[in-house]
């Protein structure tokens, strides 16, 4: 099968249970981290993921099943929009600072 | 698989069925052809679409058999309005039939508004109404198309005539 | 306030139980997400970019301590330790678990909330003036009025499904403290003639994509009919709506492209089969409903007038909170005072569980446990003895609630945007608390008075950018965050729809533009006394324009 060179690209969604933003790994299984995720750098590669966002979403595991574009650094995949940056980090604002110690300290 | 739905169970042989093709078969017609077909003399139905103007079969409900609302989509409630029109403006009292997407959630308040029968197509959800299980609410903060009690408190509340 | 009967009680369980049945049967695959949006959203539950958000209903904004402190519970055990506060009245949970909305649902219908008609295309939760039944101008409480159109609403089987979504603001003041201008449907108290009430009503208002305001289509509606009429309204949007374009759909484009003489008259029309029926209000269920809503016993506190003197004299701090956050009450001894939500350069709207929780023990101590939820995004406490302010101030100040900006330039309203929203172009939240830094000196937001700012993160506009004195309207150009400026926009009795003022800004100019526009203020108005918007009103966008732009068209 004939294989163009492509941006590289994730497959994302968010976890059907508690929404949680997820990215497809390697191995198959839904990571939190973007930098866990399979980096489908070719065509086929992006079917495959394709194919699997579509199997994970009939199977009612995940919402909102996308393929994103990224760009691939030494720090790791960044995605090209901001929106999938932010998705991928959280928010860029300092949220319920209070809380969000509290929070760690029990981690 | 496509089933015709009353608060009495699945219809078995529903001439109105709107997948059953023959020449015997009765059809449902379309506003404008119904209003030209009202002199006939056998009984004939009306399929609404969401644009029409119920209110445009006020001079031939007399001899309707029934009546059809569609609802080309979950998102599409003007056949909510177009059942309370017929219900209570034209007093219309013959059969009621949702078609097109009905919806599990939707069923109690189309009920609410004045349908009397529903044709379905979604398995889990002709699962749930053969047993009965729907999910609607027996208390309801106002007064529609169905028969209720007056409910307690207030002059617009009302509650389901629970097994009526 | 309104107190749930066994009906609302038994009502409130039902949906519950019929809320968690859904969610049980998506959760197990039995419903697709196609299928299952529309039951969620009906209960107010998004997905966002993080996670699920759940908006609970604070119907018309009020509030006792116990629901308050509820909502700091769901904050603390479902969430991550707050809720943000919106500009409908409502609270938004931004990291709730679709597994855990049964629970919620449950704790909330225990304080007799719920999350009813927060979302989807039916008829939202209905707001009303945050100073209702305490404002010294106010004809007549709107609350009542919006309770019954609560209960009305709710689960409507006809008006579940509308062209999209439906907001009623009722008001019962002149002075218009509830945007009813920019709603789907406006409701003015008033008196005729006779001294009987009724309501002015105004119709197809809104914000978003096309804002447009409401024109009025009654001059008075006797309060019996209140539910028969909005009910012909209604009736006429559901099957006359446009549904091909979700941008065309909501009622503003109907009575735009109908012309509102039609409009009105196909509405009178089909009030005339309704008015007579059912849905008469009888006098006795109004006043009914209306004792819920008797003011509180306010015990005679004199002593208040002098000790505010000397407090003032004591305190400047106290003094500048005094003097723009505590408004007169109809009780000459008694004062309403708005609770910031707005710290510098904090996030406009945020309360942390912790705050709540302060908030609802000091509405016990010293407002007769009610607090309301302002469509600017602050609190409310109503009923606030003269004699309580400086220890309610004090207590304030230690959860770090006593920020003396209402109605200030850091008094900014701001919606979400990208940090949280799915359906945000750009970010909300930063701009807010650049320009809240930037402008944060006390002695500064003194000088420039009042100034409301609005900021949304996309054209939906739910920061209400376009009723801004200024507006900031974040979009996407080219994958990169831009923001367009509107002037002289207002949501009061006197509203109107800001103009653009020219090209956007990048994020790094965009609080240098502000700025620029403050300091073109500043040196066109005639004197302290002359407000942002009436000196924009007077000399129009000509000089603001001019100090924005000219510079580079000199360049070019």
């Amino acid at each position: 099968m004939k294989t163009t060179q492509t941006k590289t690209k994730v497959l994302t969604a968010n976890r059907l249970t508690d929404g949680i933003s997820v990215w497809l790994g390697a191995s198959g299984e839904w990571t939190t981290s973007l930098k866990d995720a399979f980096l489908a750098r070719h065509e086929d590669a992006v079917a495959a993921i394709e194919a699997a966002g579509q199997t994970a979403l009939a199977d009612n595991r995940v919402v909102d099943v996308n393929v994103i574009e990224i760009e691939e650094t030494e720090s790791g995949p960044r995605p090209y929009r901001l929106r999938e940056r932010i998705r991928a980090d959280g928010p860029t604002i300092d949220y319920a600072p209070a809380s969000a110690a509290r929070v760690s300290q029990a981690a | 698989m496509t089933v015709i739905w009353t608060q009495n169970g699945i219809v078995e042989n529903d001439p109105w069925v709107s997948d059953v093709t023959g020449a015997d078969a009765p059809k449902l017609l379309p506003l404008a052809e119904a209003l030209e077909h009202s002199q006939d003399n056998a009984p004939f139905g009306v399929v609404l679409q969401p644009a029409d103007d119920a209110r445009a079969l006020a001079p031939i409900l007399e001899s309707v058999a029934i009546v059809a609302l569609t609802f080309p989509a979950f998102s599409d409630g003007r056949g909510f309005s177009q059942a309370m029109l017929l219900r209570q403006r034209l007093g219309y009292t013959g059969e009621l039939r949702a078609v097109g997407t009905v919806l599990l959630d939707q069923v109690p308040l189309m009920l609410r508004t004045g349908f009397d029968s529903f044709e379905v197509h979604h398995a889990p959800t002709i699962e749930r109404l053969v047993e009965k299980r729907l999910p609607g609410i027996d208390l309801h903060y106002q007064p529609a198309a169905d028969k209720t009690d007056a409910g307690t408190g207030y002059s617009w509340r009302r509650t389901a005539i629970l097994n009526g | 306030m309104y107190r749930y009967d066994e009906f609302d009680h038994a009502f409130v369980e039902a949906r519950v139980n019929q809320f968690s049945d859904q969610v049980a049967r998506r959760l197990s695959g039995e419903i697709s997400e196609d299928a299952f949006k529309p039951l969620r959203l009906m209960n107010g539950v998004y997905l966002q970019l993080h996670a699920y958000m759940l908006r609970v209903a604070i119907p018309y904004g009020t509030l006792n301590s116990r629901q308050m402190r509820k909502l700091a519970h769901i904050a603390r055990t479902y969430d991550r330790g707050y809720g943000h506060f919106t500009t409908r009245q409502n609270i938004q949970y931004n990291w709730p678990a679709l597994s855990d909305m049964p629970a919620i649902l449950k704790e909330l219908a225990e304080v007799e909330m719920h999350a009813i008609q927060t979302s989807g295309n039916c008829i939202r939760n209905v707001t009303a003036d945050h100073f209702a039944g305490a404002a010294a101008d106010e004809i007549a409480d709107p609350r009542p009025y919006a309770e019954i159109l609560r209960q009305w609403s709710s689960v409507h089987p006809e008006f579940s499904f509308l062209p999209r979504k439906f907001k009623i603001a009722v008001t019962g003041s002149e002075r218009d403290r509830a945007a009813i201008q920019v709603h789907d449907i406006g409701l003015q108290l008033k008196k005729n003639d006779q001294g009987e009430l009724g309501f002015a009503v105004w119709i197809g208002g809104g914000q978003g994509r096309t804002p447009i305001l409401a024109k009025k289509i009654r001059d008075f509606l006797p309060e019996a009919d209140l539910l028969s009429y909005t009910t012909a309204i209604m009736r006429v949007y559901n099957l006359h709506g446009r549904r091909d374009n979700k941008y065309k759909a909501r009622i503003k484009i109907l009575v735009h492209e109908t012309g509102v003489e039609q409009l009105s008259a196909e509405i009178e029309a089909e009030w005339a089969h309704l008015k007579d029926g059912e849905l008469k209000l009888p006098g006795a269920d109004i006043a009914a409903i209306n004792a819920y809503f008797a003011p509180p016993a306010l015990a005679p506190r004199a002593e208040g007038w002098g000790e505010l003197a000397a407090w003032k004299k004591s305190d400047p701090g106290f003094a500048e909170w005094v003097g723009r956050n505590v408004a007169p009450h109809r009780h000459p001894d008694y004062a309403m005072v708005t609770i910031s939500l707005k710290p510098i350069g904090g996030i406009p709207g945020d309360a942390s569980a912790d705050q709540m929780d302060a908030v609802a023990r000091l509405a016990e101590e010293f407002a007769h446990d009610e607090i309301r939820v302002t469509h600017e995004q602050n609190l409310v406490l109503p009923h606030v003895a003269l004699a309580d302010l400086e220890p309610l101030y004090r207590a304030l100040l230690t959860d770090g609630l006593a920020t003396a900006n209402a109605g200030l330039i850091t008094d900014i309203i701001a919606c979400p945007g990208l940090d949280y929203c799915a359906l945000a172009n750009a970010r909300s939240i930063p701009v807010a608390q650049e320009i809240s830094n930037r402008f944060g000196d006390p002695k500064r937001q003194a000088e420039i008075g009042d100034l409301k700012i609005k900021i949304s993160g996309c054209i939906n506009a739910c920061g209400h950018h376009h009723v801004g004195h200024i507006g900031i309207l974040g979009v996407e150009k080219k994958g990169a965050e831009l923001y367009q400026i509107s002037l002289g926009g207002s949501g009061d009795e006197h509203a109107s729809i800001g103009q653009i003022t020219g090209r956007g800004f990048e994020p790094g100019e965009l609080t240098d533009a502000i700025e620029t526009i403050v300091d073109t203020y500043l040196a066109n108005r005639t004197g302290a006394a002359e407000t942002f918007i009436e000196c924009y009103r007077r000399i129009g966008a000509g000089p603001f324009k001019a100090a924005l732009y000219n510079s580079e068209s000199e360049a070019a």
